[in-house]
């Protein structure tokens, strides 16, 4: 016969698989994310409105309007001075450049104007310099010259860069805490409410095969979960993993089991239903904004930073992002993986502590 | 020969107007039942049965005496104890989503046993239900498969507690059938009761209980002989049910 764990590792997993609903809730948020932001960050950037006065018309400033409005970046509006300062007040036009009429001038240095309203314009250090780029190309013309140095652009796309490919590990980790806190402690609470416990505890079940079989089966469900998400976001949302799967579901495995543990500790401690919402709360919403899932945790306060990359899900995101965007193996990370080993230990411990067959099922 | 031996049982509960108070919820209770026998605890709501049958089950823990049964002691040896006893709980939910031959298989590798689900269903008149979830079942057929369920060692000793209690009189009668088929194999059925009726037409012998204490314990027929008030001159046409309230008083329990 197979050990017991194992046998009622299978229950469970069957038991857990015919609740649709849970996996399907369990899915929903993450997936609506992805596709959320894999539709914001795929976005092409907003042009910059840019609104030109020119004193000069014909000739050389037209090459100029022409070369503007060729790039992508802005969309041109040329007009009198009066109206688009207006419309640069009002916000509708972003920048006004103005060229005056000794544009045409040629043999001498021409100063032109750029009105602009800075509060609005924090890309103005991008901006200029592809103002001055084109003007450069326009002199260039005008004097007949080569550049001297061509920039040949090739993109590999050797690391990605959109916020996507930087959530999407986050995410992986949020929802793999989110499963396995919910899928034991939840779980542990339920069983107790139902008197399943109490059942369990007067055959010759051991707590430990037990805890060993429950977290058995909700691994493979965390696995085939994060397996799932991680499946849309490569091959619908065009997400690249860098490093080996194999580190990845590593992290994922390790992490599984630090939040499980995490999970039974909340359900021997909380005796109801709600208290198990209102402590799993407490635990996991701190968690969600000072573990750099939706952004890095270098955008925090100062002092929260240490504090914040100490929790365990920093770590298992952190981790989970090396690996992802950088291709990181796992003998690369070695801090971040002392501090999920240390995390196994510590929820470890207080799981085995605090699951007290007799308080918890009573 | 006596197949649970109990001696001088105490539990120890802290009160609950004052915490830091504790009052014994069960009082020094010794009980020896015979294999074989029905045996039936009656008592008012609180007066401690069930708290009994969790210690000999090793739900709770023993804070005073001792407890044997078929001579594994229950104090130190609970899980040996467990391999033994058959347990019907009040509360009977079960794991979602799971047909009953599912958890009577489930039940049977707790046991480590490979049993046939379908001959156990059989035996409390269910087969037909095998692939059915236990939440579509009537409150008779969740009893049964409760018992069910507490059969898959099995056991020497069955324990039951209250387990008619919400059931109609038809489904109540089939239960009593039950108990009594399984009687006839050689098991020894220990339960709690609040029906007067059961307890006189099933147990062979029965304990009262009240604060904790055993007052009373006998067949029902003596019982009825000592203590049912009147008439006095023809004793047997007094019940069981006089004779609780004769015992423990006629002020409502919560």
């Amino acid at each position: 016969m197979k050990p017991l764990p194992l046998t009622l590792a299978g229950t469970l997993t069957r038991i857990f698989l015919r609740d649709r609903q849970a996996i399907f809730f369990s899915l929903f948020f993450p997936i609506i994310f992805m596709v959320v932001f894999g539709f914001v960050g795929s976005q092409e950037q907003e042009p910059i409105a840019l609104g030109i006065v020119n004193h000069a018309p014909g000739g050389v400033s037209d090459d100029l309007i022409d070369l503007l409005d060729a790039n992508p970046l802005f969309q041109v509006t040329v007009g009198e001075e009066p109206a688009l300062r207006e419309s640069l007040i009002s916000g509708d036009t972003t920048l006004v450049l103005i060229v005056p009429a000794e544009f045409q001038e040629t043999d001498r240095g021409v100063e032109m104007q750029l009105l602009v309203d800075a509060a609005q314009v924090q890309e103005l250090n991008l901006i200029m310099p592809v103002l001055e780029q084109s003007l450069l190309s326009v002199e260039r013309q005008l004097r007949n010259s080569e550049p001297l140095f061509r920039l040949n652009v090739e993109d590999v796309r050797a690391r990605s860069q959109r916020y996507l490919d930087f959530l999407i590990p986050g995410l992986l980790a949020f929802t793999l805490m989110q499963v396995s806190i919910a899928g034991s402690g939840f779980n542990i609470v339920e069983y107790r409410r139902k008197g399943i416990l109490k059942r369990l505890f007067v055959t010759p079940l051991q707590p430990r095969d037990f805890i060993t079989a429950i977290v058995m089966s909700r691994i493979t469900l965390c696995i085939l979960q994060i397996a799932v998400l991680l499946g849309i976001a490569v091959l619908f949302l065009d997400v690249r993993i860098l490093g080996s799967y194999l580190a990845l579901f590593t992290v994922i495995f390790c992490g599984a089991i630090i939040f499980l543990c995490i999970g039974f500790l909340l359900g021997s401690l909380a005796k109801t239903q709600q208290s198990i919402q209102a402590i799993g709360n407490l635990v996991i919403f701190p968690q969600i904004f000072l573990s750099g899932i939706f952004y890095p945790i270098d955008s925090l306060p100062g002092f929260l930073q240490p504090v914040a990359s100490l929790l365990p899900l920093s770590f298992v995101a952190n981790a989970l992002r090396e690996i992802a965007n950088n291709g990181a193996s796992l003998l690369d990370i070695p801090l971040n993986f002392l501090g999920i080993a240390v995390w196994m230990i510590i929820s470890f411990v207080a799981a085995t502590r605090y699951f007290v067959w007799k308080e918890v099922a009573a | 020969m006596a197949i649970i031996e109990v001696r001088n049982l105490v539990k120890r509960y802290p009160r609950p107007d004052r915490k830091s108070e504790f009052f014994n919820a069960v009082d020094d209770i010794s009980l020896e039942i015979q294999a074989g026998e029905i045996y039936g605890i009656l008592g008012p709501n609180g007066a401690g049965k069930t708290t009994t049958l969790e210690m000999l089950e090793g739900l709770t823990d023993i804070d005073g005496g001792e407890a044997f049964i078929d001579d594994i002691c229950v104090n130190t040896r609970p899980f040996e104890v467990k391999k033994i006893i058959g347990v019907q709980l009040q509360a009977n939910e079960y794991f979602d989503n799971q047909s009953l031959r599912e958890l009577i298989t489930l039940f049977g590798a707790l046991y480590r046993r490979q049993i046939d689900p379908l001959e156990l269903l059989g035996r409390v008149h269910l087969t037909e239900k095998a692939d059915a979830r236990p939440a579509n079942l009537s409150g008779g057929q969740k009893q049964r498969f409760s018992i069910a369920c507490a059969l898959v060692n099995d056991p020497k000793v069955l324990f039951l507690d209250e387990p008619t209690t919400g059931l109609d009189p038809q489904a109540k009668r089939n239960l009593w059938n039950l108990v009594q088929e399984l009687n006839q194999t050689g098991m020894t059925i220990v339960l709690t009761t609040h029906n007067m009726e059961e307890a006189e037409s099933l147990c062979q012998r029965i304990a009262i209980m009240d604060h904790g204490k055993k007052i009373a314990e006998d067949t029902p027929r003596k019982l009825i002989l000592k203590h049912a008030p009147e008439p006095p001159e023809a004793p047997l046409h007094g019940s069981l049910e006089d004779v609780f309230l004769a015992l423990t008083g006629h002020g409502l329990r919560d």
